[in-house]
């Protein structure tokens, strides 16, 4: 017996490439330490999810929404430090390419 | 022993009286003249037998004219009088045997002729016996008095029942010129010279002079309200398609305003005074009219609402009516009573009840712009409704255009609005206006809104029906297999309106999901061609879908893994999860001897795959294989297979492939091609609210359970309070009661005075 795919019209969730290795999960998922909304959320400002709210990748490891950490930078009280570790805020290069070079 | 005193009173008591009935004659001439007109006086007016001699006739009646000038004169009229109606009484068994002779030929025959007779008869007793008008109106009037009593006091009870029917008899006389053969030819008494317009006039006439319409008023009345009642029964019932109530009124003006001119306005001598004395009369038969008339359209309201709008000229009558009749709170009690035999039971269709209801709202509307009585009966099928599970899921359905069904609820011309909010009165309003008298104390005025609007407002919150748009539209979205959802698009911009863009969001991103998905397939398909084409979905703007674990087997695995690496490469910050189980694939299996294409779900597909790879697996076998997969679901995807021939349950739980087809399976006829058999599962993709809801109380059961744990008892409102510091718990206590309650009949909780405790201690 042969079985022949003629046409698959499957569902997927499309999910940020983090880096963390996506264990499960059904779960939430992690969140933007500054929303608090999730990666696949969208920021407060923000009503599409995805492409239009994109996320921001720290040197300092940390992730959040890109439009999150802007407006955090943009305040003075900020001192340009990442909100999580206080250290300066560095945007670091995609993740996604360690990945690709993998 | 007489006195002086006495015996001089009385001589002058005497000469008085002597000197009265004497009229200061010469002698006793005078007393003679008198003692001759007393004669003459009372020989005349002496009541006699009809069947007798006439005599009285015969006496000379300026003889008698003198006789009673010479009485009145010695003022003796009262004593004549009085003596005249001892006469009367004395000769009064003569009228008596007439009338019993009658009722017996009535009540033998039941012919009215014979009333007709005995009214006539009477009248003769009564124009026999009158005193004639010299005498004084007195007289008259004294003796038409005692007449009339006697008269009454001798009609047996089965004269109203002819007398009834009599007066029904002459109902149709108007357009007949010829008498009908029971109406007894016309006395003397009452001819006249003219032939009368209508044959019962002289009949009328007797009635009057008898007393008899004063006396059966309400008996004549009775008989016109009875046939009013009988024509409107015969013609309106079950009539709902055209106005009855004009056509009625032109019937009372043809038929039975005519009739009434005989009772009530017999003597006029114009149309204007006839008019004028029928008006009392006629409005309050218009009256009757109009309460006969809404009364039947109360007792038919149920099925007029069933006929909506095809009854619309009824519910206008009844709207007249109402106007005329105070007759709204029966309609709203034959209403809300037949609603609740009818319409709220459980043996009928939540749909029903909603195309019910919206019926009742369109029809009320127009009976009752104000909305009291919709007020009043909406609010039982409003409270029944929110009992009901699936009520928003039905009102959804309808919002969305369930497309089969067709009997959308909601009226394709009724303009789109937002819905409307309950609107605090503004009384600087110059047109405002005040409740409706009726109006109970928590009426509150929702001005026309729409239907929609209203039946949102059965429940407290719109979030409610959000929540199950939201899954309603994913269970569409996710079933499109061709990529257009133009509908769906068009049905959110219109609940758009409804609902506002805000609630909308979501349903927006799952939109935008859809046409994002097809332009990445798209991009993909550039690329590489592949037969896979996912939806892509955003899974916080989801409903939660139906769980579900196992890996897609063999080439089914590699086309995953082929376009998830596609993708990857197009949106490089950017993965995709596969929802293995759901969506539909469409296969061509291709056996020795014959091909079958399928659409089939995936589990089924996976199975499939399996068994290319040899021909005999166990259900245990198969489910390792895929990963985690319910047993009951293992075993239905099998059985869609064995259906379809390609498999065989060879021995309990072992399946076989079936590459030659057996004998007598349905799909081997060589000849024909096979048809394509699509199955489709019906379950659905998309958690619903209740099981989301249930999803989610277990998560909390682990913190009650914790909390029993460490505490021993609570009570209710302990463990209310402690579950809201819980992230997301927005129940009421009444739902965690309801939770409570269903755990305990699980056995893992008990209560006792309203402490609640783990069982297992």
């Amino acid at each position: 017996m042969k079985v022949h795919v003629k046409n698959w019209h499957a569902i997927a969730q499309w999910r940020w490439d983090t880096g963390a290795s996506d264990v499960d999960d059904d779960g939430e998922g992690d969140v933007c330490g500054i929303c608090r909304v999730p990666y696949e959320g969208c920021c407060p400002s923000c009503k599409m999810p995805g492409d239009d709210c994109p996320l921001i990748w720290g040197e300092c490891s940390h992730v959040f929404h890109m439009h999150c950490l802007l407006q955090w930078i943009s305040t003075s009280a900020s001192k340009q430090q990442c909100p999580m570790d206080r250290r300066p805020w560095v945007t670091a290069e995609r993740k996604v390419d360690a990945n690709a070079a993998r | 022993m007489a006195t002086e005193a006495l015996k001089r009173q009385i001589a002058g008591k005497w000469q008085n009286a002597f000197a009265r009935l004497n009229r200061d004659q010469e002698g006793i001439t005078g007393l003679l003249a008198f003692s001759e007109a007393w004669a003459l006086a009372t020989e005349f007016l002496h009541p006699r037998d009809l069947n007798g001699s006439m005599a009285n006739k015969e006496l000379d009646m300026v003889k008698v004219r003198l006789a009673v000038e010479t009485l009145s004169k010695s003022k003796m009229l009262p004593i004549l009088l009085e003596n005249f109606l001892e006469d009367m009484r004395k000769q009064q068994y003569l009228i008596t045997r007439d009338v019993n002779q009658f009722m017996l030929q009535y009540e033998e025959t039941e012919d009215v002729h014979h009333i007709a007779r005995l009214v006539y008869r009477i009248l003769e007793w009564y124009r026999a016996w009158v005193p004639i008008t010299e005498l004084g109106h007195t007289i008259l009037s004294a003796y038409t008095l005692t007449f009339q009593t006697h008269v009454y006091s001798i009609l047996p009870p089965s004269f109203s029942r002819g007398f009834k029917k009599l007066v029904n008899a002459t109902f149709d006389l108007a357009q007949s010129p010829v008498p009908p053969p029971w109406l007894p030819p016309t006395p003397p008494a009452l001819q006249s010279p003219v032939p009368p317009p209508r044959p019962d006039l002289p009949l009328w006439s007797a009635f009057e002079q008898l007393g008899l319409l004063d006396r059966y008023e309400s008996l004549i009345s009775s008989v016109c309200y009875e046939h009013i009642e009988a024509h409107i029964l015969e013609t309106c019932s079950k009539r709902w398609g055209e106005r009855m109530l004009q056509p009625l009124r032109e019937w009372m003006t043809n038929r039975i305003v005519p009739w009434m001119v005989m009772p009530y306005a017999r003597g006029a001598r114009s149309a204007e005074e006839a008019r004028s004395m029928l008006q009392g009369v006629g409005s309050r038969f218009d009256f009757h009219v109009c309460k006969t008339l809404s009364d039947l359209r109360t007792r038919e309201i149920f099925d007029i609402i069933i006929d909506f709008p095809d009854s619309q000229p009824a519910l206008e009558d009844l709207k007249e009516c109402l106007q005329r009749v105070d007759q709204r709170t029966q309609l709203v009690q034959t209403l809300r009573k037949a609603n609740r035999k009818r319409l709220l039971h459980p043996g009928a269709d939540t749909k029903d009840i909603l195309t019910q209801y919206v019926s009742i709202i369109r029809c009320l509307r127009l009976v009752d712009p104000p909305g009291v009585l919709l007020f009043k009966v909406a609010d039982p099928i409003r409270r029944y409704l929110r009992e009901r599970p699936d009520t928003i899921r039905c009102i959804v359905a309808s919002l969305v255009g369930d497309g089969e069904s067709g009997d959308s609820l909601v009226d394709e011309n009724e303009p789109i609005q937002p819905l409307q909010q309950m609107q605090v009165e503004d009384y600087t309003d110059p047109s405002w206006e005040p409740e409706p008298i009726d109006a109970g104390p928590d009426f509150r005025t929702n001005k026309p809104s729409d239907v929609i609007s209203t039946l949102v407002s059965i429940y407290d919150s719109k979030d409610l029906f959000v929540r199950e748009l939201q899954v309603l539209l994913a269970q569409r979205l996710l079933a499109i297999t061709d990529g257009n959802f133009d509908r769906e698009r068009r049905n959110i911009e219109i609940l758009k309106i409804r609902f506002g863009e805000a609630a909308l969001q979501v349903c927006e991103v799952m939109l935008r999901d859809m046409t994002e998905s097809k332009r990445t397939d798209q991009h993909v398909q550039s690329q590489k061609h592949m037969m896979l084409h996912p939806t892509i979905i955003s899974r916080h703007f989801w409903p939660p879908l139906q769980a579900g674990k196992f890996a897609m087997p063999g080439q089914f695995k590699l086309i995953q893994d082929d376009y998830a690496r596609e993708f990857h490469s197009f949106k490089q910050d950017k993965k995709l999860r596969w929802l293995p189980h759901l969506g539909t694939i469409r296969l061509e299996i291709e056996l020795q001897d014959r091909t079958i294409p399928v659409d089939v779900p995936p589990l089924e597909a996976a199975f499939i795959e399996l068994f290319s790879e040899k021909d005999t697996w166990t259900v245990d076998e198969l489910i390792a294989r895929v990963g985690s997969v319910d047993r009951s679901a293992a075993i239905k995807s099998l059985t869609t297979w064995v259906d379809m021939g390609v498999l065989k349950e060879e021995i309990s739980n072992q399946y076989v492939l079936l590459e030659v087809a057996e004998d007598g399976s349905s799909v081997s006829t060589g000849g024909a091609p096979p048809r394509p058999a699509r199955v489709i599962e019906e379950v659905s993709a998309v958690l619903t609210v209740e099981q989301q809801q249930a999803e989610q109380m277990r998560v909390y059961w682990k913190f009650i359970e914790g909390m029993l744990t460490n505490l021993g008892t609570l009570p209710l409102d302990r463990i209310q309070t402690m579950l809201k510091f819980a992230p997301g718990y927005d129940r009421t206590i009444e739902q965690l009661g309801a939770f409570m309650e269903a755990a305990r009949r699980e056995g893992l909780v008990t209560v006792a005075n309203g402490m609640w405790k783990l069982s297992r201690t």
